[in-house]
């Protein structure tokens, strides 16, 4: 429960505090989002199943937001950040279903 | 990418780390579960901001984009009713002008032959309006043909860049009716001065700073028997149905019994000064 709260304060402050994002930060918020989404659906899965871990879900939730800004960091030096940032949704985005349809099975059993 | 990296990028979306976690932890799971407590919270914490931040992000940059779009577009069709408005009025003085001109003139035979000349000459530079006989050149881009976009990749109607008429395609027409014997000349309803400019500007073509669009009809008011067989007989004629026949490109001429043109917008000499002046005609 006090990690949902954590959740939803985190939303409001973002929201409602609207710290300002650095130029320079912005080509990564939206891969950085789709990483943080990854890692709050993987976290509630594990945690449905019985073998959550917290280390493992901060370093694998700040792992992926590095990981993801650095490959589209790298893309935007290359010349194909644009495909590079396709190439990250599209896999967090598989793993983010994957992820909701196993929640689904653990919540209605369907 | 092989089947096997596909399969398991279907199917294995829980990170493997948590069952290995798991794993090394054996069954005691509860005990460091509550002592982490903090770590997931920060966790948590930092992750709400980022959602959040992004859609504040998101929510306050569209408007605002939006919204310049809509203040610029705004303002360009503010000032051009602004500037059509005193083109108008521009149009109604110099009308004034040569009315009272006329009045001031009419009273003796010099200053009725001095009007004549005024009249004349104010109609070969395109200070005043004209009618008469002529030939109607149009000249369009090519049909637009299906092509795909290589940026977005979608497919789009785009014409082909040889089919594209150019401005050095108006001048050489333009040149080659002046050639022909056209006494005045309008482009897409602009009336050419002696100081009229043809020129590009991106992708549109201006006339006089006056964006025209194709098709482009140009208007030349001239004798018909000798300006459509001049014109016709031409080099410039012969190149352009040419490329008729190898681009696409439209050209036609139709031979007209009755065409007005406008006078022209912009003729105003800034640095040409006359060199003696005419006893009691002033000319503008």
């Amino acid at each position: 429960m006090i990690p949902a709260f954590a959740l939803v304060l985190g939303i409001a402050l973002g929201l409602f505090v609207d710290p300002t994002v650095p130029l320079w930060l912005q080509p990564y918020l939206p891969i950085a989002v789709v990483a943080a989404l990854d890692s709050v659906f993987g976290g509630i899965r594990a945690r449905l199943d019985g073998i959550f871990d917290a280390k493992v879900f901060v370093v694998s939730f700040v792992s992926n937001v590095l990981v993801a800004a650095l490959v589209v960091f790298l893309g935007d030096q290359l010349g194909v950040g644009g495909q590079l940032s396709t190439a990250v949704v599209v896999v967090l985005g598989i793993r983010i279903f994957g992820n909701a349809a196993a929640i689904r099975r653990h919540v209605f059993h369907a | 990418m092989t089947a096997g990296m596909l399969s398991s990028l279907l199917e294995d979306t829980l990170d493997p780390a948590y069952a290995e976690a798991a794993a090394r932890r054996g069954d005691s799971a509860d005990a460091p579960r509550s002592r982490r407590l903090p770590l997931v919270i920060g966790g948590l914490l930092v992750l709400g901001l980022i959602l959040g931040m992004a859609y504040a992000d998101t929510r306050a940059a569209a408007p605002s984009s939006e919204r310049t779009r809509q203040a610029l577009l705004a303002d360009v069709q503010r000032d051009s009713t602004r500037s059509a408005e005193l083109q108008a009025r521009l149009e109604e003085l110099r009308a004034t002008v040569a009315e009272a001109l006329d009045d001031a003139l009419a009273t003796t035979e010099e200053g009725r032959q001095q009007t004549e000349r005024v009249r004349q000459l104010e109609s070969a530079t395109g200070v005043l309006a004209v009618e008469g006989p002529g030939l109607v050149v149009t000249l369009s881009d090519a049909a637009p043909e299906e092509t795909v976009d290589p940026i977005s990749g979608e497919t789009i109607q785009l014409v082909p860049e040889a089919g594209l008429v150019l401005d050095i395609d108006l001048q050489a027409v333009v040149n080659a009716l002046w050639a022909a014997g056209a006494e005045a000349i309008s482009v897409d309803g602009q009336r050419l001065a002696p100081t009229s400019s043809i020129r590009t500007a991106g992708e549109a073509i201006l006339v006089d700073f006056r964006p025209v669009s194709s098709p482009y009809l140009v208007e030349a008011v001239g004798n018909p028997d000798l300006l459509v067989p001049r014109f016709a007989g031409s080099q410039t004629a012969a190149r352009y149905d040419a490329y008729r026949q190898l681009y696409g490109i439209g050209f036609e001429l139709t031979q007209a019994e009755q065409l007005s043109l406008a006078p022209a917008t912009d003729y105003d000499l800034r640095y040409a000064d006359t060199a003696t002046p005419a006893p009691g005609v002033g000319t503008k």
